[in-house]
């Protein structure tokens, strides 16, 4: 209206404004088509705000993780955040694989017992449904969908002409493929967010003590979490600030580094020999005679292995204690060094594994020999005779075939059997070592001679980095282990599913908050560099397998070519053929050589651009923290200049009389030396002070943070504690009350 | 209830209420009704003990401190609130909207405005109304949100270290401009704001 009366509009104007915008105004010709279009956006803007709660209301075990990380913080949370990823990444595997190989098979593919592969043999037909032989993945488990022998080598199968061993191939690889590209999508997700941080390091305390606490809170389980995740955030802080003011003696801590480096590479070399020693020794004896070795010779590689799984970690992080990090470094350091560790765990595996392939592979090729040998003499004999060429089939019962070995399917088993040892050992760990632990500390507690829950034992602490990489080596397992059976991502959906329950239960109930709770770092990059390594360390034996090693003649999707590949070069022949050329053009070394010289320009030149913007970047940052400093100087500075100083400073525009910008933690040091006063406490510069050895105020620094706020009093109550003379006042005079 | 509630709130009321707050004509039926339904005296009135009835306010630990921005300064502790008092102090929660910012400049501040949210805030800390946060009432705050999990030296050291940071003209104290400063970042608008359904 403003506007129409001030722009003096005439008549005819008017006349056409009021027209088109009479529908809003409720009267005339557009009146029902306007309300209907509010009506209808009001209605979108309602379905698309419920939609948005629905989706976060789906994410799964939300309030879980939440009341973990207000009870442990924010680093054990990074726990569960990652296990709940790598739930994420498992399902959209097994969508894969279920739907695109096991699926298929089962509905358009021949049924159980009608093809030798498909039938348990004749002379394992008796103990076939024992329950020893089913735990070990042998009778009926081995010879169905869940392993790679089960699949029949038919082009194409059923109604839909679907090409299985083409899909299976393409399903193989795919999963390493989609699993890249979503690992570092998230990285790089991560090292975004990880820039912003800025300067909220300029009023950290101020933040936490006005905005931590959430109004909106009206559940009192909520409010319980939420206070003790204030307290935690509090703690974090302080830590935080810990490590910033700690003395740096550079030259002993740096000697001491390095001798803490150089222990625990005597450390990682010992260990490495010792598996390499141990092996060796259990491959000679594997030649011998079975029943002279005792159980110790028979089972020399495992016991090694769990006692060094056992004793070196723990040994790992008392010598890092030479080092004096940061909480958040040490986590990453004791990561690094169990990693180094658990590799020498895996090139055992592999290496059992492959002198187990090589074996088969001699086993199959004679009983490939014998099979063709006696094929040719049944038809030498039937048409000598029968005196006819037109020889019927062998008529044998599936289950009564010759069979070789199958290597790929006993591949399968022992990554199975592997999953499972490990699903066991895992939460039989967690049952005794912490819930055993935690009953006998919390019962026994009442009479022993000291103090169980302060002294020795005491209720146990979560173990970050052992969890950590148990998850991402357990994803390795299953990446390598899931070309050769099929049915080991649907087991690890199920291990991750029934891990969350039971770790969430477990820290919760048996496990005490770290003494010194650390904020995890912004970006969660160092455990997707973990993963990313790992991922690359179980693509290549695949690869190479896929690539180099030839099918059993007999069972699986390949079987019967000559490579696994093979598969690809066939459905290229039935291609059109100027498919065939193009795809022939492609690979040409010529070409491929000059693409990868491309791709290495192009890194090395985006690498050295996003050098130059961080580097901008920080000479921003340092510019402004300059002018804030500055301008706050100015401001203290010019309280107490006089009048006539003020007059000068006002006449020379270069201002050479201000003193040069001091730091700004000494001026507020001269204007905070009153507040620092607490009696017997050792001040140091920046006036704050943070002894390191000033635990919590209760007698037991080890209790749980579950302690609620106080009961309010009934209604009527005075509001809050009386503002008498507090513990805070330990200063010379009061303030003035005003 | 429904028609009982319409006939004690009159319209003039209402319009006075609309010009004052800003809040739409359901807005302030809807909050009547509300205000009706937690007077349990019906003497057109809240007490203090009507709040704290409130389950959600019950178990905050910063709860007094909200049932305290509701009362006018300068009253006893028998005073009550009445439903002009109501609207004006949640007036301060209603969100900002754009058309807003084109009224009348000569009006004074609607009460919604960044400096009157960060205001009610800050006056939530400041107890004794002085127009600054010191460092006992930062106490205060402090051991209402963390109880004993935090020794009382460290969260000294805690209150000590947030005055250093927000002060700037050195009274050891927090003034209402430096409260300012220290959020300059927070989007106020946008966090202090509750959708009352139209």
């Amino acid at each position: 209206m403003g506007h129409l009366l001030f722009t003096g509009w005439n008549c005819r104007e008017c006349q056409t404004f009021v027209e088109k915008f009479e529908g809003a105004l409720g009267k005339g010709k557009g009146r029902k088509l306007y309300a209907y279009k509010v009506m209808m956006a009001k209605k979108m803007i309602k379905f698309n705000r419920d939609f948005e709660n629905f989706k976060t209301a789906c994410i799964p075990w939300e309030r879980k993780i939440k009341e973990v990380e207000s009870h442990f913080g924010s680093s054990v949370a990074s726990y569960f955040l990652f296990l709940r990823w790598m739930f994420g990444l498992n399902m959209v595997l097994f969508g894969f694989m279920f739907g695109l190989v096991v699926l298929p098979e089962v509905l358009m593919g021949l049924p159980y017992g009608s093809i030798p592969r498909k039938v348990v043999p004749r002379a394992e037909q008796a103990n076939a449904m024992d329950y020893s032989v089913l735990l070990d993945f042998g009778g009926y488990c081995q010879y169905s969908i869940l392993f790679y022998g089960y699949y029949n080598d038919a082009r194409t199968i059923g109604v839909f002409k679907f090409r299985l061993p083409l899909s299976y191939l393409l399903v193989g690889v795919g999963i390493f493929g989609y699993s890249l590209m979503v690992v570092i999508r998230m990285m790089a997700r991560n090292s975004n967010e990880g820039g912003d941080g800025g300067d909220e390091g300029q009023f950290t305390f101020s933040f936490k003590m006005f905005t931590s606490w959430d109004y909106l809170i009206g559940n009192p389980e909520t409010a319980d979490n939420k206070f003790a995740s204030v307290t935690t955030s509090f703690k974090e802080s302080i830590v935080d600030e810990q490590e910033n003011q700690k003395d740096e003696n550079i030259h002993l801590r740096r000697f001491l580094r390095v001798l803490a480096n150089f222990l625990i590479l005597c450390c990682l070399g010992g260990s490495g020999f010792l598996i390499y020693y141990v092996v060796k020794q259990s491959q000679d004896n594997a030649k011998k005679d079975q029943d002279e070795l005792t159980w110790f010779q028979k089972n020399e590689v495992d016991v090694v292995m769990s006692l060094l799984g056992l004793v070196c970690p723990p040994l790992f992080e008392t010598i890092a204690e030479l080092e004096e990090y940061h909480p958040r470094v040490a986590l990453k350091w004791q990561l690094g060094r169990i990693f180094a560790l658990f590799l020498g765990n895996l090139y055992t595996f592999l290496f059992a594994l492959f002198d187990e392939v090589n074996e088969k592979l001699e086993e199959e090729k004679s009983i490939k020999n014998a099979t063709m040998w006696s094929l040719k003499e049944y038809y030498a004999n039937y048409s000598s005779y029968h005196n006819t060429t037109d020889v019927p089939p062998l008529d044998i019962a599936p289950a009564d075939v010759v069979r070789g070995p199958c290597w790929e399917t006993t591949v399968g088993v022992e990554f199975m059997k592997l999953t499972v040892n490990d699903i066991e050992v895992t939460y039989i760990t967690i049952l005794i070592g912490d819930f055993l632990r935690a009953v006998i500390v919390r019962f026994l507690n009442y009479c022993w001679c000291w103090d169980l829950e302060a002294g020795f034992p005491s209720y146990g602490e979560f173990d970050i980095s052992g969890n950590v990489l148990g998850l991402i080596f357990n994803q390795g397992m299953i990446w390598m282990g899931a070309f050769f059976s099929p049915g080991l991502v649907g087991l690890n959906i199920l291990r991750l599913i029934s891990s969350m329950y039971f770790q969430c239960w477990a820290v919760m109930a048996t496990n005490v908050p770290h003494e010194r709770v650390f904020k995890a770092s912004k970006s969660n990059n160092f455990y997707m560099g973990l993963l990313l390594l790992v991922l690359f360390l179980s693509l290549l034996p695949v690869i190479y397998i896929i690539m180099t090693m030839p099918p059993s003649f007999d069972c699986g999707p390949f079987s019967g070519r000559e490579k696994m590949y093979d598969v690809i070069l066939e459905t290229l022949e039935e291609l059109p053929t100027f498919i065939g050329n193009i795809v022939g053009y492609a690979t040409n070394p010529g070409l491929i050589l000059s693409a990868v010289l491309l791709m290495v320009l192009a890194i090395y030149y985006l690498n050295v651009t996003s050098k130059n913007y961080e580097n901008a970047n920080l000479e921003l940052r340092k510019k402004m923290q300059m002018a804030r400093d500055e301008e706050k100087n100015r401001r203290n500075n010019k309280e107490t200049t006089n009048q006539a100083m003020q007059y000068l400073e006002d006449l020379l525009p270069n201002r050479s009389l201000i003193p040069p910008p001091v730091i700004t933690e000494e001026s507020a040091l001269s204007k905070s030396s009153k507040v620092a006063k607490h009696p017997g406490a050792a001040a140091n510069g920046k006036g704050v002070n943070l002894q390191k050895d000033v635990s919590l105020a209760s007698p037991n620094p080890r209790a749980a943070v579950t302690r609620p706020p106080g009961p309010r009093g009934p209604p009527g109550h005075a509001r809050g504690p009386p503002p008498g003379p507090g513990r805070g006042r330990g200063r010379g005079a009061p303030p003035p009350r005003r | 209830m429904g028609s009982r509630a319409s006939t004690l709130l009159r319209e003039e009321e209402i319009e006075e209420i609309k010009k004052e707050t800003g809040f739409s004509h359901s807005q302030i039926t809807r909050l009547y009704s509300r205000f009706t339904s937690l007077d349990k005296g019906e003497n057109g009135t809240l007490s203090r003990e009507d709040f704290q009835r409130i389950p959600e306010l019950a178990i905050n630990p910063l709860g007094d401190r909200i049932i305290n921005a509701f009362f006018p300064e300068g009253l006893d502790r028998e005073d009550q609130v009445n439903f002009r008092g109501f609207m004006r102090t949640l007036a301060h929660f209603r969100p900002i909207e754009d058309n807003e910012k084109n009224k009348d400049p000569t009006a004074s501040e609607p009460l919604n405005s960044r400096t009157n949210k960060l205001l009610f805030a800050f006056r939530l800390y400041d107890l004794d109304r002085d127009d600054k946060i010191s460092r006992d009432e930062l106490l205060q705050v402090l051991r209402m949100m963390v109880g004993v999990n935090i020794s009382d030296e460290q969260l000294g050291s805690i209150a000590d270290r947030t005055i250093q940071e927000a002060d700037q003209n050195g009274d050891n104290s927090i003034s209402f401009n430096e409260f300012i400063k220290v959020l300059e970042k927070v989007d106020v608008e946008q966090k202090m704001s509750i959708r009352f359904l139209h």
